[in-house]
């Protein structure tokens, strides 16, 4: 391994992710990875990385690095302005730092996470089988200000690689998610159901463990106790104030509050994507 | 012979995750048929199982790709009128309830009517089962508790509870796993690590196993402590 940035600013939030941390669930480890997998394994195929390697996954933008050695860098997800030594360069496209380059993430403008990932990975312990950042659980390493972000030896590429274009994800402000009935679906009244399969909903902010929104409140037949049962990336589960909180990446393996559907999998990269008071609707789809 | 518990009914979640649910109660039987559940899709699915999670009532099974669930109706059959499996580890634990760890003694005094050796008594008279797991890392919910020692959680939790903390509330008692805010009623405190992640098994439980406590005094509790035991 060798250094590769030093965090010289630090952003809103940031975390090394790999694909997860799986077989921990029954004992209370939340799955982690990355919220927009899209962004992510995009990055490890242009960098022609295994799937699993490291990336460091950030909120809205903010971060700024040094480069501590030479290196191959890709950046996907949200679209931002990315500077190195204050000229903007492309992002899901392959580029070089050299020692002592500055690397700044600026404010996105669509989307809401950005991944940075370096030829062959992040360097970092892994724990539990995974080098995923779990604050909650003090698995994995928290990167503030003054982190070193830690690199494997490398052959370099020698040629750029990135995505076309047409091909590269966008994120609208207003989505449509496929979703799933929820085992708790029909202890939600008719009115509360037909409101959450046709209303828009607004999205008023979260983190990796869950996002929050906003529309119908929504209610229950009659007040009741659920018992608590998994969770999962994608569950929309429904608290008292009626307000449905979508479960994330971190979420918990274990909920008590009525779940009335659960996100496709395959959308999840929007949900994730999200900004704040973007719309998010729902559509019905069978298991 | 057993009495034989009907197939589960079976539910998509999503499309890698596939939810098996019992009677909806917090019950014995409810979890001895989702611990023989757990064992039974562990065994059959084995090629096509990521992983499950189980909960009082539930089996939710996270899968490769999508199974076919009506030939393990029938195998569900077969399997509980070949086997009679079901031994659950025990775990002895050590709980020190001194009143220095034992942080909201006089609420469950008062709530319950009984003394201090009472509720000590009824905490370490039964065994307990691992019923659930979660809330975090490695929180054991550990039921049933005698209804003597029912206790609301605090209206308002406390901002931190530290590691290794006993609890009790609602009809569950269970132990918290890393330092963490909390609403449970603290009783007692245990000398063992719950959660390491360095450890050979970095989990002290598993869900299914039985526990049953015991008290040792401070000075053990300190003893054992700085032992590692």
């Amino acid at each position: 391994m060798k250094p590769l940035l030093l965090v010289t600013k630090q952003g809103v939030y940031g975390s090394l992710q790999d694909q997860g941390r799986y077989g921990y669930r029954s004992f209370g480890i939340p799955l982690s990875g990355p919220m927009d997998k899209v962004s992510f394994q995009a990055a490890q195929q242009i960098l022609q990385n295994h799937p699993d390697q490291t990336s460091f996954e950030m909120f809205v933008g903010g971060f700024e690095f040094e480069a501590l050695s030479d290196g191959m860098y890709v950046l996907t997800g949200g679209h931002c302005t990315c500077l190195v030594n204050n000229d903007p360069i492309e992002m899901w496209k392959t580029f070089r730092l050299t020692k002592g380059d500055q690397l700044a993430i600026k404010s996105v403008h669509q989307g809401s996470i950005v991944y940075l990932t370096p030829l062959g990975g992040f360097y970092t312990k892994k724990e539990l089988g995974s080098s995923s950042c779990l604050p909650l659980g003090n698995l994995g390493t928290s990167i503030t200000k003054g982190s070193i972000l830690y690199g494997q030896i490398t052959s370099p590429l020698t040629y750029n690689r990135g995505l076309y274009a047409p091909y590269r994800p966008t994120f609208l402000s207003t989505i449509s998610v496929r979703i799933f009935k929820g085992p708790h679906f029909h202890l939600f009244t008719e009115e509360s159901q037909r409101q959450f399969l046709h209303n828009p909903f607004q999205f008023i902010g979260g983190n990796r463990m869950g996002y929050y929104i906003k529309g119908p409140v929504l209610q229950l037949h009659e007040m009741q106790d659920i018992l608590s049962e998994a969770t999962q990336f994608g569950t929309i589960q429904v608290p008292q104030s009626g307000d449905p909180i979508i479960l994330m990446a971190d979420a918990q393996t274990v909920g008590g509050y009525p779940i009335i559907a659960t996100v496709h999998e395959g959308d999840l990269h929007k949900v994730a994507q999200m900004r704040t008071f973007n719309t998010i609707q729902f559509a019905l789809e069978e298991a | 012979m057993q009495p034989i518990i009907d197939f589960p009914h079976s539910m998509w979640i999503s499309q890698h995750t596939v939810r098996f649910a019992f009677n909806d109660e917090i019950s014995h039987t409810n979890f001895c048929a989702v611990q023989a559940f757990s064992q039974f899709l562990k065994k059959q699915l084995r090629h096509h199982l990521v992983e499950s999670v189980a909960s009082y009532h539930t089996v939710t099974a996270y899968v490769k790709q999508k199974i076919d669930i009506v030939p393990l109706r029938t195998q569900w059959l077969e399997m509980q009128a070949s086997t009679n499996e079901g031994t659950n580890r025990l775990l002895k634990i050590p709980v020190c309830y001194d009143e220095e760890f034992a942080l909201d003694i006089q609420r469950v005094m008062d709530f319950t009517g009984l003394s201090f050796e009472d509720i000590k008594t009824v905490h370490m008279s039964k065994s307990y089962y691992v019923y659930l797991i979660g809330f975090l890392p490695g929180f054991p919910y550990l039921g049933e508790l005698d209804s003597k020692l029912f206790v609301p959680r605090l209206k308002k939790p406390r901002v931190a509870v530290s590691a290794s903390s006993v609890g009790v509330g609602g009809g569950q008692t269970g132990i918290y796993p890393v330092d963490s805010p909390g609403g449970w009623n603290i009783i007692g405190k245990t000398p063992l690590d719950l959660f390491d992640v360095n450890g050979k098994e970095p989990f002290l439980f598993a869900l299914g196993d039985e526990v049953q406590f015991y008290e040792v005094t401070k000075q053990q509790f300190w003893e054992m402590k700085s032992k590692g035991v």
